[in-house]
């Protein structure tokens, strides 16, 4: 593993059983490799953009590496505090609490809390969640959850200021914000835990085209301020180009180009197969 | 007067059993079939406890609330890993066998003959709840306790997470909870509180056989929950109010018994249907169960 890399991903495979229809009309059952021997390195305290078509395994990808979905076969190595710690066999849980946070293509935010709750749940602080502890936490108004609250505000006050509409529906149910702002507290959430690689499955699909450069604004926070490493799956390819400071083309579950974006983007190979000019 | 002071502690009884019920079926939506075997574990226990053990109402309530949610665990353990339906069948497996054990292992339990003349027990070993009124008392105590706890429970950070678990199992997981930690806590103190309110049956009625902790009793619990409304404690309380004092109602209406008994389950039935159509959050959840 190179001493610059957070992550190597070696050799992994993934393969799902595809049911599909014959021309006579018989039921076949094949193997489709949607991760196909795959080998990866996302730099130390850099952004990596994935791109590739649909269906080409790159949110699987991201899948296995949270350890949502397990390989059928490969590793993958996480650098933390210069020591090199296989992944395999770790619950998602354990990943994240080792310094691996996700965002999903969907906000998954929490729709029957508050916005607020949304980050307090988020916290990498979990004292208190004992269901004991919980209760003397709660009656003597612990110093812990005082601190989760005032880390919320300060991540609120620093990424949108303190009139933003974040801010002010701060107690009104999750659900009360656009899709748009959605996806900013589940940016903003990722700030309440203690990560050192963050994930970011299409942080800007779906969003209005004012939201997107708060949406580069944040990501670039991430590593500027806080020193962690974006690996983000990203089909918008300005968003690529501005943001990014390495680029990775996946196709049919393989890596086939990596280097800066515009390297990449302009890979005649890419530009046929991604882009199909 | 001893009618109405019945009818209340009944409702003590049920809103212990609805609240706990609550903690799983209401915070990290898991459709538990075996309340009313862990509330028969619970009767039992205590039975146990005071009759050949001897021990006081404390010590009483203290091992059959341990005692109950050591063998919670026996089925959380395994069955949590499980999702949906499969846990909804699990919990059903789990009943079915602890009615056949109560029903079957007549040296200890004595099966379908039950088990009548349970003592009156003594807190501290001296004091006597026996009567109407004192147990009233007790078991009015022992609700508020129940309140309580999960009051401050489901507003603490724990409850929080239990919350998360309910909307979204897998944003906590991302979140570096372990899920199934959780879960199996929610349902060890579920099944504690569950067994108090079996302690409590056992001790006011002293007499217990198998048949007040069959499925039927586990779907009549479901049903108080459900019809309440889950998600806060208000709910769960006005939904053990309505299952019990609903077949009072029909005692005025010169029914004879067994067409009152029949009636009594067409109405449960019915207005669970009335209220999955037009109020799918029960009378005063917080939560609608999908």
């Amino acid at each position: 593993m190179n001493s610059r890399s957070i992550l190597l991903v070696e050799s992994i495979r993934k393969s799902f059983i595809r049911n599909t229809i014959s021309m006579s009309g018989d039921s076949i059952d094949e193997r489709y490799h949607i991760i196909d021997d795959l080998d990866m390195e996302v730099p130390e305290g850099k952004i990596t953009a994935l791109i590739g078509g649909n269906g080409a395994g790159k949110t699987t990808l991201f899948n296995i590496i949270s350890g949502f979905v397990s390989p059928d076969s490969g590793e993958i190595l996480f650098r933390k505090n210069d020591k090199v710690i296989p992944l395999t066999n770790m619950s998602p849980h354990d990943r994240t609490r080792l310094g691996i946070g996700r965002m999903f293509q969907d906000t998954h935010i929490f729709p029957n809390m508050t916005v607020m709750e949304n980050m307090l749940i988020a916290s990498s602080e979990t004292n208190g969640e004992q269901p004991f502890v919980s209760l003397v936490v709660f009656c003597r108004e612990d110093r812990v959850e005082k601190k989760r609250i005032s880390k919320a505000r300060e991540i609120f006050e620093t990424l949108f200021g303190q009139e933003s509409p974040l801010w002010l529906k701060r107690n009104e149910p999750a659900t009360s914000l656009s899709f748009g702002q959605q996806r900013l507290l589940g940016l903003a959430r990722l700030f309440m835990g203690d990560y050192s690689l963050v994930l970011l499955d299409e942080p800007t699909a779906g969003v209005s085209p004012q939201l997107i450069p708060q949406i580069i604004m944040i990501i670039r926070f991430f590593v500027e301020s806080q020193g962690i490493t974006v690996f983000l799956i990203e089909h918008n390819m300005k968003v690529v180009q501005e943001l990014a400071d390495f680029c990775t083309f996946m196709s049919h579950g393989r890596i086939t180009a990596f280097g800066t974006p515009e390297d990449v983007i302009g890979n005649p190979e890419v530009r046929k197969a991604y882009m199909g000019v | 007067m001893n009618y109405i002071v019945h009818i209340l502690i009944i409702i003590n009884i049920y809103v212990i059993l609805t609240i706990s019920a609550n903690l799983v079926i209401g915070m990290v939506r898991m459709l538990s079939l075996g309340q009313a075997a862990l509330y028969g574990i619970g009767a039992y226990l205590s039975v146990f406890a005071l009759m050949t053990l001897k021990l006081p109402l404390e010590a009483v309530a203290i091992f059959v609330m341990l005692g109950t949610s050591i063998a919670s665990l026996l089925v959380a353990y395994p069955s949590l890993r499980l999702r949906g339906d499969y846990f909804v069948l699990a919990t059903l497996g789990f009943q079915s066998i602890v009615f056949a054990i109560l029903y079957n292992w007549i040296p200890v339990t004595k099966g379908p003959y039950g088990i009548s003349g349970i003592p009156a027990p003594k807190l501290f070993g001296i004091l006597q709840i026996s009567g109407n009124v004192s147990f009233l008392l007790f078991s009015s105590v022992a609700a508020i306790v129940t309140i309580g706890f999960f009051y401050y429970l489901i507003h603490s950070p724990f409850g929080r997470v239990l919350k998360g678990i309910r909307d979204d199992e897998l944003a906590v997981m991302s979140l570096g909870r372990n899920v199934t930690a959780f879960k199996i806590w929610a349902f060890i103190l579920s099944s504690a509180f569950t067994g108090l309110a079996g302690m409590i049956f056992a001790t006011y009625i002293s007499y217990i056989d198998p048949t007040s902790f069959g499925l039927d009793e586990s779907i009549f619990i479901l049903a108080a929950v459900l019809i309440g409304g889950v998600g806060n404690l208000r709910g769960p309380a006005i939904g053990a109010v309505f299952v019990v004092l609903l077949p009072e109602t029909l005692r005025f209406v010169g029914l004879p018994d067994y067409v009152a008994a029949n009636l009594r389950q067409i109405i449960y039935g019915l207005a669970l249907i009335l209220l999955m159509r037009y109020r799918p959050q029960g009378l005063a959840g917080d939560y609608q169960i999908q």
